[in-house]
């Protein structure tokens, strides 16, 4: 069980930047044997409880239990139960992947036959088998990755972290560690929390919880949160966003949120979305670039949520200083 | 985009089998100081050995220096007392000095690359003592100083000093502590560093005076007196004298000298005052501030 109960953390101003509140009383609650994605735009705050999370700072205030023990006070009560996969490689690439994993085995106190076994048996899952004795600079991403986890797996953790471990996979590579890594997670009963900014990602997990500035926006059931936004919606692309939105608010008593330059209808009945766009088109067709009817995934649900679009969210990797920037909202 | 159908189904499917073996998690009993501190010593190691350029490197230099400035500067070397001694000779346990002290302190560049690279954080996490993974870098460190420097004492029996087998013990102990003092301030400062230019900038302010004011270049009698006391007070130049003493004269007389026995003194205890420092630094956590 991870309970993280009104964190707060304040990263220290220094002559050019002033302090900076990158969690603000943010409360969590993970069961046990849960598999939990954390998700957010870049600058929510990821980054920060991940690295309280697993024991690298501590917070502001606040408090998080893990296993019955109290972070703050007892983190070496806590450090045995914990495995964690890092967004960076924490393996060393001028080492083998045998030697990396008895390394790893030998600072848990696992040496001789029983670090053996342990490595066997963390590795069952794995495409490493006959790539045991190659440096790890010379194996794919994908494999790289594979070793990460293998590597947490030696200690047999109840509790795994994980920090975007799929960045930088091709979508097969990161599909079969996610799958490699939920069945593992059902099999050996553990705990997880993982962030990601890969939607797919999420529809694998118990619940998604996602963050912005700090604060917790939602936490449920991937088909929950889905149900927020409703069945169905009508996203609209116009050539002039703003004055489309009076449009349809005027002349279709719909209320449009808009996000960047698309204007979406959410929650709208099955029925009601295919009578709607004939109309839409048949009185300004020469206003509207695209229209469409969509299901709603995770990736609508933290648009609904955040006030992001995709594009934007996309954007925004790229350059965090324009993480910052507002989105309208015309809701 | 996956959809939670076909999630379950290749979830379900039963593609990879698991070994039937009890997979429930079980606490391992807290691993101890040394056995994890040897493990990181022992990769520190192999990965020096893996990067040949390091060891040419680093071997090269000194020998160098030895041979162009000892052979340079003998002819006008005749400092009171020592007549009939070459320059090389009065040298050689100050290059011995250099090269441990360079190696040593080099070395802890790693712990900026460790850093970049993730390796650290992925041990800051394991639930080994904080000491140990001091110990770690230190030991891995200091081994592949020592590793360097032994190399060079192969030249002893040429230099026709009066060095005996025990005073060969004392210059390896000398050597060892050396080692571990030197890595250890090499760890302090590089822990907190993000680049190893920065590194490397600091590293010459402070280190070339630690090893020019030790007594490895110039006798230290005979010098103003300002210079004299900064001598005294530089552990490097402490640690020169306990590496030094034992080639003129047998380990007996060495360890019955008081001046000796105070200079052993002095770099024992920056060595585990060092290595305090080291450990407080690794223990400290980023701190939220309330605000």
């Amino acid at each position: 069980m991870i309970l993280i109960r009104n964190l707060r953390h304040t990263y220290p101003g220094t002559r050019r930047q002033s302090a900076r509140n990158a969690l603000r009383d943010l409360s969590l609650e993970i069961a046990d044997g849960q598999f939990c994605i954390l998700s957010g735009p870049n600058g929510s705050g990821k980054s920060t409880l991940f690295r309280i999370l697993c024991g690298l700072a501590t917070p502001s205030s606040g408090s998080v239990t893990i296993g019955g023990h109290d972070l703050a006070t007892a983190p070496e009560r806590i450090r045995p139960l914990m495995g964690v996969v890092f967004q960076s490689p924490a393996v060393d690439k001028n080492l083998s992947v045998q030697e990396n994993l008895t390394l790893h085995a030998e600072l848990h106190g696992l040496r001789g036959a029983a670090a053996t076994a342990r490595i066997t048996e963390a590795l069952s899952w794995s495409d490493l088998k006959d790539r045991l004795g190659d440096r790890v600079e010379t194996l794919s991403g994908g494999l790289a990755r594979q070793v990460e986890l293998a590597k947490c797996l030696t200690t047999r953790p109840q509790i795994l972290l994980l920090d975007e471990p799929t960045t930088g996979l091709d979508p097969a590579s990161r599909r079969s560690f996610i799958l490699a890594l939920r069945r593992l997670q059902r099999d050996r009963r553990m705990t997880v929390l993982m962030t990601s900014h890969v939607f797919s990602d999420a529809e694998f997990a118990d619940s998604v919880a996602i963050l912005r500035d700090g604060t917790l926006l939602a936490h449920d059931t991937p088909d929950r949160l889905k149900a927020m936004v409703g069945t169905e919606m009508v996203v609209i692309r116009p050539r002039d966003p703003a004055a489309f939105a009076a449009v349809l608010e005027t002349g279709f008593a719909r209320t449009p949120i808009r996000y960047g330059d698309e204007l979406r209808i959410e929650n709208i009945p099955p029925e009601e979305a295919v009578p709607l766009i004939a109309a839409v088109l048949a009185n300004h067709r020469d206003d509207v670039l695209s229209i469409g009817v969509k299901q709603p995934d995770l990736e609508d649900v933290f648009v609904h949520v955040t006030g992001r679009t995709a594009a934007f969210a996309a954007e925004a990797d790229q350059t965090d200083s324009r993480a910052r920037r507002q989105p309208e909202l015309t809701a | 985009m996956t959809t939670p159908e076909t999630a379950a189904a290749a979830l379900d499917s039963d593609a990879v089998t698991l070994p039937s073996t009890d997979l429930s998690a079980q606490p391992l009993s807290p691993p101890g100081l040394l056995g994890p501190a040897f493990a990181l010593a022992r990769r520190e190691f192999t990965r020096f050995i893996r990067q040949p350029h390091r060891v040419i490197g680093s071997l090269g230099q000194p020998l160098l220096f030895w041979i162009f400035l000892g052979a340079g500067f003998t002819p006008s070397f005749r400092p009171p007392g020592m007549e009939g001694m070459t320059y090389l000779e009065y040298f050689y346990p100050g290059v011995l000095m250099m090269m441990i002290l360079f190696a040593s302190i080099f070395s802890t560049i790693t712990v900026i690359e460790d850093r970049d690279q993730g390796f650290l954080q992925g041990v800051l996490v394991a639930p080994v003592p904080r000491l140990a993974i001091v110990l770690g870098k230190v030991a891995g460190g200091s081994s592949i100083a020592l590793f360097q420097s032994f190399l060079l004492l192969l030249a002893v029996p040429f230099l026709g000093l009066p060095v005996t087998a025990g005073g060969i013990g004392l210059i390896v102990m000398a050597m060892v502590l050396s080692a571990f003092g030197y890595t250890a301030l090499g760890f302090a400062i590089a822990w907190r560093m993000k680049s190893t230019s920065g590194f490397h900038a600091i590293m010459m302010v402070f280190l070339m005076p630690l090893w020019l004011l030790s007594g490895a270049l110039f006798p230290t009698t005979g010098v103003p007196g300002w210079l004299s006391t900064a001598m005294a007070l530089n552990p490097v130049a402490h640690a020169l004298t306990i590496v030094r003493a034992p080639f003129y004269a047998d380990a007996a007389t060495v360890l019955a000298s008081p001046a000796y026995l105070t200079s052993l003194a002095v770099v024992a205890g920056w060595v585990a005052l060092c290595l305090w420092w080291c450990a407080s630094r690794v223990a400290r956590r980023d701190k939220g501030v309330k605000g």
